[in-house]
């Protein structure tokens, strides 16, 4: 196993419940990689920005047999340490200001985007 | 069920083990001074069908709180966090070809790792064992609503 210990991992996350399909896998790496011991942020831009509207992650169920949701992984995200943050100009495009957000979600601008990617070891993108 | 052993909803907490209940860590010491580490039944039952064990080498220093390995299942991955100090002697490669083994076995053929403890009493002592172990493990699956634990077929429950 490659020690990424301590390592900074930035995850992109651009796609929203319109693909559910595409919702559950980044924030599983997510969780891979803080039980790995690294640092992990997932950033939600263009639809992905849409996840995190208040009631809609629980609208998500890839396995109706199972009883987890979209809200379930991004309440697991969390609860590993890893930071949230959201493109404020995404928000203003989805229409959404800050009391439309699940509690935890930290709004940043567009341009922190840079910084976070020069300053991570490494950056994850879908 | 053994006179060292309480099952509460459905799940198995053996008295004679460590626990850092918060990291649904056990600790079993044995007779030449390592630790054996593994997960317990709460855990393994919250986890799902385990798939894959990725543990640290061993010689690998760890502190206390420390991931000594990564558990996944598939709708679960996380830490199985140190609940010691010390360095990683041998790692249970059972398990880490076969993760179904913690979920059949978590106190028994499924320990995780071994580990030569550095502050062992001190450690120790702030872990809790037998009766205040199996206390802190209620309040947590009644504070937390925990499910009933789940068990495969064939599941040993035993030290």
């Amino acid at each position: 196993m490659i020690d990424g210990e301590g390592k900074k991992i930035l995850v992109i996350q651009t796609h929203g419940v319109d693909t559910p399909r595409r919702t559950y896998s980044p924030l599983f790496y997510a969780m891979a990689a803080a039980a790995m011991g690294m640092e992990v942020m997932v950033w939600f831009t263009m639809d992905g920005t849409n996840q995190l509207k208040k009631g809609a992650a629980e609208k998500v169920k890839l396995d109706p047999t199972s009883d987890v949701t979209l809200k379930t992984m991004l309440e697991q995200t969390m609860e590993s340490d890893i930071k949230l943050r959201v493109c404020q100009q995404s928000m203003a495009l989805w229409n959404m200001k800050q009391e439309d957000l699940i509690p935890g979600v930290e709004i940043l601008g567009a341009t922190s985007i840079i910084d976070l990617a020069l300053g991570a070891d490494h950056v994850m993108y879908y | 069920m053994s006179e060292t052993t309480e099952e509460m909803r459905g799940c198995v907490i053996p008295k004679d083990l460590y626990y850092r209940v918060e990291d649904h860590t056990w600790v079993r010491v044995k007779e030449d001074g390592t630790l054996l580490v593994g997960m317990t039944d709460v855990a393994q039952s919250m986890a799902g069908p385990i798939l894959h064990v990725k543990a640290r080498s061993a010689g690998t220093q760890r502190d206390r709180g420390k991931p000594l390995a990564t558990v996944e299942s598939a709708k679960w991955v996380g830490p199985v966090k140190s609940p010691v100090s010390g360095e990683i002697v041998e790692v249970n490669g059972k398990v880490t070809q076969d993760g179904g083994i913690v979920n059949k076995s978590p106190y028994g053929q499924g320990w995780i790792v071994r580990m030569k403890p550095v502050n062992q009493q001190a450690e120790l002592a702030e872990m809790l064992t037998g009766e205040a172990a199996v206390e802190a493990y209620r309040q947590k699956i009644e504070k937390e609503q925990l499910k009933t634990c789940v068990h495969v077929e064939g599941f040993d429950g035993e030290t």
